[in-house]
């Protein structure tokens, strides 16, 4: 019985860690009062915290919070992984209806995660910040929070209308639907352009185990493999009582990690993530997990000299193949950053592609979205404007306040409102005035700043069909003005390809 | 006297008994259609205007559904002037419900984010501690509808309610706005639409006029407590902002907005969409024959 509590305790704590983290998804929402930090399990993990301040070359001492999580290993080993990690418990929920819980080894491929925690650190040595391809709590973050949230929202949002146009307690429900609108989401439906790539990568995740359980916490993960590396000389760990041990196997066939080595004894500390399921299944109560000197354990290194050498020289060619390769090849001048954002280089150094600033603009605005290729290999999910999708606020702030990196500066509201992401220029062959000699003014009454930046000159023209003088407007930009906030851009009438639009033009970077 | 001349003679002098009271009752309650509080509280000057058209049980009927469309279309707070004074509002809505009003709904197809919008001016806080029910507008809520007699608009997304409600109340604020060169209850309109609202632009005021065929209000009152002089009609500087302390109201809608552009200093026939407007005889335009009945505190 004691043994069915200590699991029913792992549990109620991975859930509940679950469950913070969809806390700090949920928080991070316009109006923005968190409780609890957005950024608290991005600052908390050690191999961001490392390879993010590694590769940008900066200090920032919001990161000292990973350490906890990084000297855990040395009492607990891998405990975070079997008890805090939420991407685990994710994959723990899912490996109940799709993995594949026949024994099969594959621990071959277990130094797969080590090559990749070797890469990543040994690329951010030279400058370049590749820890989001794999870092959980990133990958994490972004699933849940622009795939999950906005699939919720179309759930719940299809499942209140239905009701209103039911007629079941309309008023009610839209109410209640105002009401979620304002905690949790935007009005209208949050889209984005670039969903299927994030979603193909947590699915495949959570798909790998239909080769075996936590495929990817055994193999592939490199924040596992960094406690792994920690957790050899953890005091805390499985003792065997030799006595009682019938050798029956069940332990091994039960470990989700496969850490049991052949002897049932001796655990591969470096794979033991502390879920207690051998305790549990022992049908002879032969396991407990006790502080016990670490000594007498055994230790083996799962990376050899010689493919450390082999990872290293890949890491240098590769790391200069992204040196060498031209940032943004292409649309250059139609890539906008969020206002606040770093010089590009930098940017990318410490972008690490949670998603996080991309949540909260779609609740107010809406104009950031992860980019495809728009921005070169090296940018792929980094945040970019699309103002044909949304346009920046200009009394919002949130993607710097959020940004767990700073990538994005944090500014307040008054820096924020001078900083310019771009200047807006008219494509005068597109635009209403210029090229049907009508009024329009939709830029001009939507641009929101004080002095406006697009000006009115009205001028006479002379229809050369008729003959009739008509009195037009026509509106030009004052540069120096123009902030590129977008809204010009976002809200011209024109179907399709638009009359305005933003450039990188003047772009302020810090 | 015989019965018929006793029956004659009783009702003349019956009718004639009442006719000084009904007359001196007429006389004072002759049917006004446009007045202008000045210098009041909003509160007082939201009282006064319905106590001064003759009280607002004349608007509103108990058990009525009320939609009462202020502008709350920018991300600005209320001494922006961007949208309309929010203790106005809740007076408003205070009245409706004294009248008897069921319930009172205020919703604006915002400019800016919904959510912002309604929080910064402070509509959403103060009407419905007044006890209005505060909407957001989503696409569904938007019927395609056909607009009858539309020279240039032969239908648009309006926003459904607006066909379910017993009464309307447009409450627009006074603003400069570079297209019409002043907006005032017309243009407030749009904030029923959904769809590509730019559009309207072109030809602007053809296109007001057929939306405002199918939108009526029964009362129009515009906010003129604050108004925006320059850089409309999102504005964001203080300094265009002028302080008239005065509320105009009144039932026929192209009068209020001709008293309206007069008091921001435009002359009412300069503005084409007005002109229109009264040519398709929606409402009397002329400022000098049409005076409206005052009152300063």
């Amino acid at each position: 019985m004691k043994k069915n509590r200590s699991i029913t305790f792992r549990r109620t704590a991975q859930i509940a860690f679950l469950g913070l983290f969809i806390l700090t998804i949920l928080q991070a929402t316009y109006p923005f009062h968190p409780w609890i930090p957005p950024e608290l399990f991005l600052w908390a993990d050690p191999l961001t915290a490392i390879v993010t301040q590694l590769a940008g070359r900066f200090f920032d001492p919001v990161f000292l919070i990973a350490l906890l999580v990084l000297f855990s290993p040395f009492v607990f080993g891998r405990a975070f992984c079997g008890w805090i990690c939420p991407l685990g418990t994710t994959i723990d929920i899912s490996d109940r209806i799709i993995a594949n819980k026949n024994y099969r080894s594959f621990r071959k491929y277990r130094s797969l995660k080590t090559i990749i925690l070797v890469t990543i650190v040994l690329f951010a040595l030279f400058g370049i910040q590749l820890s989001w391809y794999m870092d959980p709590l990133p990958i994490l973050w972004r699933s849940l929070g622009i795939l999950g949230m906005s699939f919720f929202f179309l759930l719940t949002d299809t499942v209140l209308n239905g009701f209103i146009n039911a007629g079941i307690f309309p008023d009610t429900v839209l109410n209640i639907q105002d009401k979620i609108s304002f905690a949790l989401f935007p009005v209208a439906t949050p889209r984005f352009l670039m969903l299927f790539l994030p979603f193909f990568i947590i699915l495949g995740i959570l798909l790998l185990s239909k080769i075996s359980r936590r495929f990817w916490c055994r193999n592939l993960c490199p924040l596992g493999a960094l406690l792994g590396l920690l957790s050899k000389f953890s005091p805390f760990q499985r003792v065997v009582n030799e006595e009682s041990c019938t050798s029956c196997s069940i332990c091994q066939k039960k470990c989700k990690m496969d850490a049991i080595e052949d002897d049932f004894y001796s655990t591969e500390k470096s794979e033991c993530i502390l879920c207690l399921n051998c305790c549990k299944d022992c049908p002879t109560d032969a396991i407990t997990y006790k502080f016990q000197s670490p000594k007498t354990m055994r230790s083996s290194i799962d990376l050899t000299r010689r493919s450390f050498i082999g990872t290293g020289t890949a890491a240098l060619f590769g790391s200069s193949l992204f040196r060498l390769n031209i940032l943004n090849p292409s649309g250059t001048d139609r890539l906008i950053r969020p206002p606040g954002a770093l010089k590009e280089d930098d940017f990318m150094e410490r972008c690490i592609r949670c998603g996080e600033c991309v949540r909260i603009c779609a609740t107010s605005g809406g104009c950031l979205q992860m980019s495809l290729l728009e921005t070169g290999l090296e940018g792929l999910l980094t945040p970019i404007s699309k103002f044909r999708i949304g346009y920046c606020e200009y009394n919002c702030n949130l993607c710097g306040q959020i940004c767990p990196t700073k990538a994005i500066q944090p500014l307040n509201l008054e820096e924020k409102q001078e900083i310019k992401t771009g200047t807006a220029i008219f494509l005068k062959d597109r635009c209403i005035p210029y090229r049907l000699n009508e009024d329009c003014i939709v830029c001009e009454e939507h641009c929101p700043l004080p002095k406006k930046a697009i000006i009115l000159e009205v001028k006479e023209f002379i229809d050369p069909r008729t003959r009739e003088k008509r009195m037009v407007s026509y509106p030009y930009i004052n540069p120096d003005l123009c902030t590129g906030c977008g809204i010009c851009e976002n809200k011209c009438p024109l179907e399709g390809e638009v009359g305005i639009i933003i450039t990188r033009e003047g772009e302020g970077r810090f | 006297m015989d019965r018929r001349t006793f029956l004659k003679t009783s009702a003349i002098i019956t009718g004639v008994g009442l006719m000084p009271k009904h007359g001196i009752f007429s006389k004072e309650k002759e049917v006004v259609s446009l007045v202008i509080v000045k210098n009041g509280s909003p509160a007082q000057m939201a009282d006064k205007v319905f106590e001064m058209l003759g009280g607002v049980s004349r608007f509103v009927s108990r058990g009525d559904y009320v939609l009462i469309k202020p502008n709350l279309s920018w991300d600005r707070s209320p001494e922006y002037a961007a949208t309309t004074n929010p203790e106005l509002v809740s007076a408003v809505v205070t009245q409706c419900y004294k009248a008897g009003a069921k319930k009172v709904l205020i919703v604006d197809n915002t400019c800016n984010d919904a959510r912002r919008c309604y929080k910064n001016c402070q509509i959403q806080e103060i009407a419905s501690k007044a006890g209005a029910d505060m909407r957001f507008v989503r696409d569904s809520h938007f019927i395609e509808t056909d607009i009858p007699g539309g020279t240039n608009i032969k239908h648009w997304p309006i926003y459904k309610e607006v066909f379910e409600v017993d009464k309307l109340i447009n409450m627009p604020i006074l603003k400069h706005h570079s297209l019409p060169q002043v907006t005032i209850g017309f243009k407030n309109m749009m904030g029923l639409l959904g769809g590509n609202r730019g559009r309207i632009h072109r030809p602007f005021p053809e296109n007001i006029v057929d939306i405002n065929r199918v939108i009526v209000p029964q009362l129009t009152i515009v906010d003129a407590i604050k108004i925006l002089r320059r850089n409309g009609p999102s504005g964001g500087n203080l300094k265009d902002v002028e302080e008239l302390n005065t509320v105009i109201a009144g039932t026929d809608r192209v009068l209020v907005d001709a008293w309206s552009a007069r008091i921001f200093g435009k002359d009412p026939n300069t503005l084409k969409y007005l002109k229109l407007a009264h040519e398709v005889g929606m409402g009397e335009i002329d400022t000098e024959k049409f005076k409206p009945v005052t009152f300063t505190y």
